[in-house]
């Protein structure tokens, strides 16, 4: 049992963009865990998401290519998974989490009995050789430190955790090819439809822009509607504001809503309840303006101002409208 | 035809995190007595699918059941006001633990004492320990196949289920023979209010207690990790006031300082 197997998950042909933040964590885990990183690449119609992950500089390059790997189908996926560990014996799997991703990985922990940390943002080897990593819970209002002895270990890190990785210049890492073996399967899936989303969805956007029960009812919105506008972004919503009717449920981020890791999290009149944070608090940057000082929310926030928002933030889309005019001009 | 809901008694989702205190001792985390627990909302939406697969069946028995330490009642009995005919409490303190091992492994024990089931629900997560994988270890246990993030569950031909599953960016039509596991998620929608009726007639039903000592459940093989330590806060960032004297001055001066900082890019430079 040696190495690191990154799981390299595939969607409509390309390679998931998260890939690089698991060649990261493995290339700082393989000076600890010997052995060498492999990744495992699963899905149909690979060819472009191979060469790319060629790119990696990883030791080596598992292809399972494969008709029933087209679509997102869970168990087919983690069969794939659980049929390249059981021959490369790896011990550590780094999976991303994503829909799949995170069942993938819950289903191997399960299927091999191994330890799963989910959602990891630091981990280290110890030096009796367990592993030990730093994972939020309660929405990430708490940070829990959780050790698991024997490995194999089965990791799927925190989105926005860990940089990502440089690719390299070059395809230098040839594909050794797999052919998929799965046991019988005991579900079936279906059609898949996609959702078009008008304009910018909250899950998508790099910037969100959030407000929450402090704003009152739903005429604010529009001021956040026109940040957003000016940021490129989207506008989100805290469970109290959709609850009350003010906005609809898409734009609804946290435990009951959209988990969501934008470049910027702008939360106007939101407390920060953990049913908020578990849906935020991977931003890359968040600001929090309110009134009340006290307010959960300011500290998880990278700036925040204290005070009225409708002041606030009107003079900040000012600020920002007179900016934009500005280098409008200018170009 | 019978569904058994899995329910899982959480600290309240909507308390401020600020008031979550630490047991270092036990690796616990708390709250104050005035902050009662609730049903992790994933789980109530559950039982709102089991709900809606009754009427759609025009028949189900509805079975709710929980493994858990020192349950409040009064919260759990919801699940009776809603209409489930049975709520099943499997209550011990070894089950206050973030290994999701010996709970699933609790309840799957709990499922064969009751003879069995058609389907069981579950949440996608708890909201505390947001491990989510006692689903996956009910469907090993149990040797069913399992169907997850469910916006939708119907029961065709009363031998296969289907649920449209939720995606990224659309969902997918899944199925999977009955006995099956099934996990739901918040598209799916709230779960409907209790009538008046329903709520008093429910207050003269008890849930039924199982003793875990009678289960006979077998320890887990498997490895689960173990919580070393908790703290707070969880970030490590640390927060920058921008301070004026007013709140227009503190707006203006936001945009500037983001701007500076090369967090915000205006018009088309992304």
């Amino acid at each position: 049992m040696s190495g690191i197997l990154v799981f390299a998950e595939v969607d409509a042909r390309e390679l998931r963009p998260e890939f690089w933040e698991l060649v990261t964590v493995a290339r700082n885990m393989s000076a600890t865990i010997g052995g060498g990183i492999a990744v495992a690449i699963i899905g149909a119609d690979l060819e472009s998401a191979t060469r790319e992950a060629a790119c990696a500089g990883a030791d080596a390059l598992h292809v399972i290519e494969d008709d029933r790997l087209a679509a997102p189908w869970p168990e087919a996926h983690a069969a794939a998974l659980i049929q390249l560990c059981g021959e490369l014996a790896p011990q550590l799997i780094l999976v991303p989490r994503t829909i799949l991703g995170a069942e993938a990985a819950a289903r191997l922990a399960v299927r091999g009995g191994w330890p799963l940390v989910q959602d990891a943002m630091q981990l280290e080897v110890t030096p009796e050789g367990g592993l030990l990593a730093v994972r939020p819970v309660s929405g990430g209002a708490v940070a829990a430190t959780v050790r698991a002895n024997a490995g194999p270990w089965v990791v799927v890190p925190r989105p926005r955790a860990f940089a990502p990785a440089q690719s390299g210049e070059t395809a230098e890492t040839a594909p050794v090819r797999h052919v998929f073996a799965p046991p019988p399967f005991a579900t079936s899936c279906g059609t898949r439809t996609r959702i078009e989303v008008e304009g910018i969805s909250v899950d998508r956007a790099k910037v969100v822009v959030s407000g929450g029960g402090g704003l009152g009812g739903p005429e604010p919105f529009a001021l956040l509607r026109e940040v957003a506008d000016l940021l490129g972004g989207a506008v989100g919503a805290s469970r109290v504001a959709v609850d009350s009717g003010w906005v609809q449920q898409a734009q609804q981020v946290g435990l009951t809503g959209k988990t969501i890791a934008p470049d910027l999290y702008i939360a106007v009149g939101i407390s920060g309840a953990i049913q908020h944070l578990v849906g935020c608090s991977s931003s890359q940057v968040i600001v929090a303006v309110n009134s009340d000082p006290a307010a959960p929310i300011f500290r998880i926030a990278n700036y925040g101002v204290i005070g009225d928002w409708k002041e606030v933030m009107t003079a900040f889309r000012d600020t920002l409208a007179a900016r934009s005019h500005q280098a409008g001009r200018a170009a | 035809m019978r569904a058994i809901v899995c329910l899982k008694q959480v600290i309240d989702p909507l308390t401020p995190a600020t008031s979550l205190v630490l047991d270092a001792q036990g690796k616990k985390i708390r709250v104050g007595a005035s902050s009662p627990p609730v049903i992790n909302g994933f789980d109530e939406q559950g039982l709102e699918a089991a709900l809606r697969l009754r009427e759609a069946l025009g028949g189900l028995e509805i079975i709710c059941l929980a493994a858990g330490d020192r349950f409040n009642n009064d919260v759990m009995r919801r699940a009776l006001a809603l209409g489930a005919d049975q709520l099943v409490l499997v209550q011990d303190p070894s089950l206050d633990t973030w290994n999701s091992y010996p709970i699933a492994s609790t309840l799957a024990a709990a499922i064969r004492q009751l003879g069995g089931t058609d389907l069981v629900i579950c949440g996608r997560q708890g909201s505390d320990w947001d491990n989510g994988l006692v689903p996956y270890i009910l469907a090993e246990q149990l040797a069913m196949p399992i169907l997850t993030l469910a916006k939708r569950v119907t029961v065709t031909d009363g031998r296969r289920v289907e649920i449209e599953r939720v995606l990224a960016d659309g969902s997918v039509i899944m199925d999977a023979p009955l006995p099956a596991v099934v996990t739901v998620t918040s598209e799916l929608g709230a779960l409907r209010l209790p009538t008046v009726a329903a709520r008093l007639t429910a207050a003269r039903k008890q849930p039924r207690q199982l003793a875990l000592a009678d289960l006979g459940v077998a320890a887990a093989a498997a490895s689960a990790p173990e919580v070393i330590d908790l703290a707070i806060p969880v970030t490590g960032r640390s927060c920058t006031f921008i301070e004026a004297s007013a709140g227009p001055g503190a707006g203006a001066r936001l945009a500037e300082t983001l701007l500076q900082a090369g967090v915000v890019r205006l018009g088309g430079e992304h």
